[in-house]
């Protein structure tokens, strides 16, 4: 049986998005933007709707006078990140348990 | 990056490549090796001058030349937070370690002001050789890992050798676990940002 994946991370830049900030601990979204190739728009939504979903923390200040956008994955995103891989492997392993 | 639907095998792919591009990400720090490098190597070296040159009873006053590489984490820290877009667990791992063994040599100085410096070099050779060789692991750079096996080599030989001998020592176990690591560091971030 075919775990259903979660639509939230299931789409190409979100799920990029996630696998960087899984990473590492905090990362600015000029980072995010650099290693996606995304364009800002479509990365500020995408943003927007991880942490919609609660699955990153989006921190806004001002660092030099310009704005800084940081952004981290929080424990929700953690836990929803491990059921997403779980449930690909259950894809890529259909026989097995998913392990 | 395109939203349609991909498969489960692209998001595995998706997924390392982006892991993959994390790796490295942190921003060059060769310029704290480089900086404390050069100045504890133009402190022993003065501090060998005034002593066995000018035989200056105060040749101690030569690690005053510490202030400038106090002054200079404080502006490059300060520099570097800013400009770091990215903070990873190992970057941070590696600035814990080293406000540990900055603490370290602080309480050293009240340590060896009590018992008496004649052997105090070998504490702080083997404390280079401890930050050195963890760093190295840490962002996995075989020059500093290098370095510090030298400076744990020249801590012991230290022990055997006298004062003077021993501030020529720690300039040589700086030069090997600070300053050329440093250089190659440096060297290395810049391939990386080609």
């Amino acid at each position: 049986m075919f775990k259903e994946l979660d639509p939230i991370l299931h789409s190409q830049l979100r799920l990029a998005v996630m696998s960087l900030l899984i990473s590492v601990k905090e990362a600015e979204f000029t980072f995010l933007k650099e290693k996606t190739n995304a364009t800002a728009g479509n990365l500020s939504v995408q943003i927007n709707k991880l942490k919609d979903a609660g699955y990153i923390e989006v921190i806004k200040q001002f660092s030099n006078n310009y704005p800084q956008t940081i952004c981290k994955v929080s424990p929700a995103g953690v836990n929803a990140f491990e059921i997403y891989v779980k449930a690909l492997q259950s894809y890529m392993h259909p026989n097995g348990n998913g392990q | 990056m395109e939203q349609e639907s991909f498969s489960p095998q692209q998001s595995i792919d998706l997924i390392q490549s982006m892991i993959q591009k994390t790796k490295n990400a942190a921003a060059d720090s060769s310029v704290f090796f480089l900086l404390w490098g050069w100045v504890v190597f133009a402190a022993c070296v003065l501090q060998y001058f005034l002593k066995n040159v000018l035989h200056y009873e105060h040749h101690y006053y030569a690690w005053l030349l510490i202030i400038v590489g106090i002054a200079g984490s404080a502006y490059f820290g300060s520099k570097h937070d800013k400009e770091a877009i990215v903070k990873t667990y190992i970057s941070e791992s590696v600035e814990h370690l080293w406000l540990g063994i900055g603490i370290t040599f602080f309480a050293l100085a009240f340590i060896f002001a009590k018992i008496g410096y004649e052997h105090c070099f070998s504490f702080y050779i083997i404390l280079y050789a401890i930050g050195c060789f963890v760093t190295g692991r840490l962002i996995k750079f075989k020059p500093l890992i290098w370095g510090g096996i030298g400076a744990w080599v020249l801590a012991v030989v230290s022990a055997y050798l006298d004062y003077d001998t021993n501030i020529l020592l720690t300039a040589a176990s700086i030069l090997i676990s600070y300053i050329i690591p440093g250089y190659l560091l440096r060297r290395q971030y810049k391939k990386q940002t080609i």
